[in-house]
């Protein structure tokens, strides 16, 4: 298998060993280590393992975004780079790759697509979800070969790349299409749900919805109220309420 | 009710890959609950109430970022022991029960997570001196025990959920005389959690413009199809 298609492939597993202090640090080590093999096939093993030290280091970004950051530095690797200008660039990936991810991927795409697929899920069942899992994993195969080819041909100029490129703009773009998609899921999953319902018992849940919703964006209780929490405390509610055996 | 030998083993097999999905690998889209417990669903033969548990656990996975060290429930296996239980139980009931078992699952795996990743930083500790000498085996090694117990952490989640699906489904809900409100509660929590984290994440600017739209929008096209 070629040195880029191996890391590309482990670029998919690139948090399997996450941890809190080095976040993908692990992971990207290991996606790297197939293009620094490459890379240090002719120079000394002081040097590559060097390298494959410096490549484990702490790293958080977000993990379609990674390979941008295996690229640059496998390239800064083989362009010569000191190792503390490495570790910069790094240190420097980081924010960038992480925002821009999160905003694009997090709260753009997957809300995205996840709200295409809660709206066509009534009227075409488990095609919808067929659809979105095949369109998802289509773009995430291209975005992780896309950022490391962009990393292996910038290098250190990779920051000023990314600027350049297409992600800032579309990720703003993404995080509208999400907002639009989940605003139209919501009223017609709750329609699907609560439709046979009294008129009474439907107003009831359309009413503490309200109220979570309210409660979750009051400043002094948003950190305190998520959905999750309400949605526990609401079913305990209700637990109490079932009553007795018929 | 009782579930045959295959599927029981199809469903767990399905709660490892979904567990896996959401952090170590591919990340594809399978631990989202409306993929999730829709495909549960149809490995016992209901797709339909699968699918509805999914749409609603979905709402409360729109909820939450899974960002960097940020610490979040994990929605992948309770949606499966979610959408079992949606499919052992009656059609009326199945939002409800599915909620009942998916929800406190979810908790349940967001700390699993954390100790994965606690129990990850000790085995990084252990092989610190080979990683910082660039030993590769010792960074391929991390990397497949991060894996493993991963599988082993969604394994067990999913034994937990579907063995507490199929007890739960046993309880004859059909007959308590208001079990219907579970359904109408877990609805509301999830309607709360999509439309809270969805303000939230659109902030102030235009994208709370495109947020309004597409509510509107959803109503509208809820009232025409009534």
């Amino acid at each position: 298998m070629k040195p880029r298609t191996e890391a590309l492939l482990r670029l998919f597993a690139v948090q399997a060993s996450y941890t809190y202090e080095r976040m993908a640090g692990i992971g990207v080590g290991h996606a790297s280590a197939p293009l620094l093999r490459d890379v240090f096939a002719t120079r000394s093993v002081r040097e590559r393992r060097e390298a494959v030290a410096r490549s484990a280091d702490f790293f958080n970004s977000h993990p379609y975004l990674a390979g941008v950051a295996v690229g640059a530095e496998v390239r800064a690797e083989q362009d010569g780079v000191s190792g503390a200008v490495i570790s910069r660039l790094r240190t420097a990936l980081s924010g960038p790759l992480g925002s821009i991810g999160d905003q694009l991927i997090w709260a753009g795409w997957v809300p995205a697509l996840v709200g295409i697929g809660l709206i066509a899920a009534p009227w075409v069942g488990i095609w919808a979800i067929v659809g979105i899992v095949l369109v998802h994993n289509l773009l995430r195969l291209w975005i992780t070969a896309w950022g490391l080819d962009l990393g292996l041909r910038e290098g250190l100029r990779v920051g000023a790349a990314l600027q350049r490129s297409w992600l800032p703009r579309v990720a703003d773009d993404a995080q509208r299409i999400a907002a639009f998609a989940v605003g139209v899921a919501v009223p017609i999953v709750a329609r699907r749900v609560l439709l046979p319902a009294p008129a009474i018992e439907a107003t009831v849940a359309i009413g503490a919805a309200t109220l979570g919703v309210v409660l979750s964006l009051l400043p002094a209780t948003r950190f305190r109220v998520n959905g999750l929490r309400f949605g526990l405390v609401l079913l305990g509610v209700a637990i109490l309420l079932v009553g007795g055996l018929r | 009710m009782i579930v045959s030998p295959l599927p029981f083993a199809l469903t767990l097999l399905w709660g490892t890959v979904v567990g896996l999905d959401l952090v170590s690998v591919p990340q594809g889209l399978l631990s989202r609950p409306l993929v999730a417990a829709t495909v549960a669903g149809l490995l016992l033969g209901d797709m339909a109430s699968g699918l509805l548990a999914g749409m609603v656990l979905e709402l409360y996975a729109l909820d939450v970022l899974p960002i960097g060290a940020s610490r979040y429930p994990d929605f992948s296996v309770a949606a499966v022991a979610g959408g079992v239980a949606a499919a052992l139980v009656p059609d009326a009931l199945a939002v409800g029960i599915a909620g009942l078992v998916g929800l406190p699952m979810a908790a349940l795996g967001g700390w699993t997570l954390q100790k994965l990743r606690r129990r990850n930083a000790v085995s990084v500790q252990r092989r610190l001196e080979r990683v910082a000498h660039g030993d590769g085996r010792a960074i391929w090694e991390l990397q497949r025990n991060g894996f493993l117990r991963d599988a082993v952490r969604s394994f067990a989640l999913a034994l937990l959920g579907v063995g507490v699906a199929i007890l739960v489904a046993v309880i004859p809900w059909d007959r308590f005389s208001h079990a219907r409100f579970l359904s109408w509660a877990v609805a509301a929590g999830g309607i709360a959690a999509a439309l809270g984290g969805a303000i939230r994440s659109a902030g102030s600017g235009g994208r709370r413009h495109w947020l309004a739209v597409g509510l509107a929008t959803g109503i509208f096209a809820v009232v025409m199809l009534r």
